[in-house]
């Protein structure tokens, strides 16, 4: 009770982690050298244990993205492992490490054997993230805010197939006020990059793994409160127009359909998506000029 | 079973503050601390309107909705805490913020009822700022007199019978009254509203009221009284999804601008420093002159926010994720199987809470993945997230999923900033 009386505002504020670990080895950065996983897997762990190591109240998940699964890397879902019950609260961190480490290579070990590169599924990863992120939400006590984000480490391509995906989850964290930090390992994402600026989050591009855990740190370890006041990487520039769904080209100027919202460049009399004939527009616009086509 | 399950176990907190939690936290809570029965009612309402979303194709995605509300002397009965208006701004308020997220680029206008006479508090208009501050404005109003349905009708059917023919026309009625003072026969109206293809919806804070109830059936809308607030909550946000499509309802395709980015100032080589059309006639925030904003492609007007009709051209403004945010409209998530809890899975595969036949009486598996999920797992991805988990992160079930969806441009349907600064 006297606890609760000298309590500053800061203690009724937690701060949640989940982090995406891409772990497919189907990456590019795996298939060249295997150990750069678990050098991806050390930084990962030692920056999970640095957020808890910054608060006693401050929560971590870490979630494996593999390429037939994912799965919790830690905590475990009912049981957590046995750790020598050694006072203070560094006990935590070999639990994260122990764990983490034990889970993936069961993981590794069950997983089918790949004969061709598979797709990484971090959209579906990122949408169990946010149910687990929705529960510590409602399980929260009153009085209690978490503030929460999901960082996603990959290596991976981006895959124009998730997009609805992708598209779902940052409304979704939007709404819920989920921060999404992206590390790309490999090549530029623009999907992921596009759900950091709907969110308020992160995004950085490395091009090599040295030093991999020093700019995790130093970009993704403060709040993003206190991001603000920092000297972080440049925002790369984003594009803010539409493409058309019929060409994929970046048009200022185009027709949506008014059933499901698809976007054309030119008008058509149906609409390719939904297969809704139009009405031939009115005598408002003028009407294009017939151009026959052969 | 042993409980150390969660990393902590938060129950010794839960005795010693369960008793504190707030009558707002209640609220939010939704589901967990409702009196059984209308739990059941209300869980029971969504499944269906669950099932009936997956069925339809067609939506009217583009709403010009009116909100009707009650403000005669009926509204000031407190058998909704702490009254009937201040229970419905508060859920107004959520149900504004849901619409606009939801129907991205529709409109709404608010309309309020007493002493006999209908007024139009905000004209028909995508900017959900408007109507909060409009409803923040009512609680302090004077609620007298009774309230005349013929006139609030009269109105709302004067401004969406020119509204453009591919848009939906609704009204959403919120009566606290059991009677209405109308100067003519209502049939009248009623079969003017049905003529016009107008979709008028009641939610009753009393009883049935027979004319309500009429109204909605001839001109195809919903009824429904509320049993108690959080009844009400889930009446009202029902209306957050677009209804099916007007059979007259004309579909086109319509001509829209997507703004080039909104340039931050200082980087760049400087950009020209001008006015917004936004605010330039709004005495409470005078339009600032900067070099941010977005510009209509077609006039080069500058605009702070998304979406908007260009005051100059008339084009709508739009950005293309504003767009995608109702995507999800058209490829809903299968209703999950309800099943009694009988070990299926020792956790839920989404949020990974362990599963219990005390804990969880019923879990609901999706038939397309096979996965089980809890309740509140199955209501998050219903109505929230819009994807299963399952379906999204096993590969053989993920295709099937991606095969359905339109695919993304690997470069396009980019960003608007503004979806971060809507609220
Ligand atoms: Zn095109
Ligand atoms: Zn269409
Ligand atoms: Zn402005
Ligand atoms: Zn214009
Ligand atoms: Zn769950
Ligand atoms: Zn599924």
């Amino acid at each position: 009770m006297e606890k609760a009386a000298a309590e500053n505002d800061d203690s009724g504020s937690v701060s949640l982690l989940v982090i995406v670990l891409d772990t497919n080895p189907s990456q590019r950065i795996v298939r060249q050298n295997p150990d750069n996983l678990s050098q991806c897997l050390d930084a990962t762990v030692a920056f999970g244990n640095a957020h808890l190591m910054q608060k006693a109240q401050n929560k971590l998940a870490v979630i494996s993205c593999h390429h037939h699964a994912t799965d919790f890397l830690y905590p475990m879902p009912v049981k957590q492992l046995e750790v020598r019950q050694v006072d203070g609260q560094y006990e935590v961190f070999s639990l994260v490490e122990k764990t983490v480490k034990q889970r993936l290579s069961h993981i590794i070990t069950n997983a089918p054997k790949i004969t061709q590169p598979n797709e990484s599924l971090l959209a579906g990863s990122m949408s169990m993230a946010l149910c687990y992120v929705a529960r510590m939400q409602r399980n929260a006590q009153p009085g209690v805010k978490i503030h929460s984000r999901i960082l996603v480490l990959t290596g991976s391509n981006e895959c124009a197939s998730q997009y609805m995906t992708y598209m779902n989850v940052f409304f979704t964290a939007q709404k819920l006020g989920i921060v999404i930090d992206v590390c790309a390992l490999d090549k530029s994402l623009s999907l992921l990059q596009q759900g950091c600026d709907i969110t308020g989050g992160q995004y950085l591009r490395l091009t090599q793994l040295d030093g991999l855990l020093q700019y995790l740190l130093w970009v993704f370890l403060p709040d993003p409160k206190t991001r603000q006041m920092l000297v972080l990487p440049p925002p790369t520039k984003v594009d803010y127009r539409a493409a058309c769904f019929c060409h994929r080209e970046m048009i200022d100027i185009g027709y949506v359909c008014s059933v499901c919202l698809s976007i054309f460049c030119k008008f058509s009399p149906i609409c390719t998506t939904c297969h809704t004939v139009f009405k031939v527009p009115g005598p408002l616009p003028p009407k294009p000029k017939k151009k026959k086509k052969v | 079973m042993d409980h150390h399950g969660e990393e902590e176990d938060p129950k010794e907190y839960r005795w010693e503050t369960g008793y504190e939690k707030t009558w707002e936290a209640i609220k939010e809570d939704d589901d967990g601390l409702l009196d059984g029965a209308i739990a059941d009612i209300i869980q029971k309402a969504k499944r269906k309107r669950q099932a009936q979303k997956t069925m339809q194709n067609k939506l009217g995605m583009m709403r010009h909705l009116y909100l009707m509300l009650d403000c005669s002397e009926s509204m000031s009965v407190p058998d909704l805490k702490p009254t009937r208006l201040l229970c419905t701004l508060k859920l107004l308020e959520k149900f504004i913020e849901e619409f606009f997220d939801q129907n991205p680029i529709s409109q709404m206008g608010l309309i309020v009822l007493k002493g006999k006479r209908a007024e139009k508090v905000t004209e028909l208009t995508g900017t959900a700022k408007l109507h909060l501050k409009a409803l923040d404005g009512l609680h302090k109003i004077n609620l007298v007199g009774e309230p005349s349905l013929q006139n609030g009708l009269d109105l709302a059917l004067k401004t969406l019978k020119v509204v453009p023919s591919h848009a939906s026309r609704e009204v959403l009625i919120i009566m606290g009254s059991l009677t209405t003072c109308d100067p003519i026969d209502i049939n009248i109206t009623i079969d003017a509203l049905k003529q016009e293809s107008i979709r008028c919806s009641v939610i009753s804070l009393s009883a049935e009221i027979h004319v309500c109830r009429h109204l909605t059936q001839q001109t195809g809308g919903t009824y429904g009284a509320v049993l108690d607030d959080s009844h009400y909550r889930d009446q009202l946000l029902s209306h957050v999804d677009p209804p099916p499509a007007a059979q007259t309802q004309e579909n086109s395709l319509i001509k829209m601008g997507f703004p080039h980015a909104r340039q931050d100032e200082g980087k760049e080589k400087d950009p020209p420093l001008s006015m917004c059309m936004c605010h330039i006639e709004n005495a409470d925030e005078p339009s600032k002159i900067t070099s941010a904003g977005f510009h209509c492609p077609q006039c080069h007007s500058k605009y702070c926010e998304l979406p908007v009709e260009c005051q100059t051209c008339g084009l709508t403004l739009v950005s293309a994720p504003h767009l995608a945010r109702s995507y999800h409209h058209l490829f809903p998530v299968q209703n999950f199987t309800e099943l009694v809890y009988n070990g299926q899975a020792a956790i839920c595969y989404a949020c990974q809470k362990p599963l219990t036949e005390a804990t969880d009486k019923n879990v609901y598996r999706c038939e397309a993945c096979s996965q089980i999920f809890c309740l509140d797992c199955d209501i998050f991805i219903h109505e929230t997230l819009h994807t299963c988990v399952g379906c999204v992160t096993i590969p053989g079930a993920a295709a099937q999923v991606h095969a359905r969806k339109p695919q993304a441009p690997p470069m396009g349907m980019l960003l608007g900033s503004s979806l971060g600064q809507r609220f």
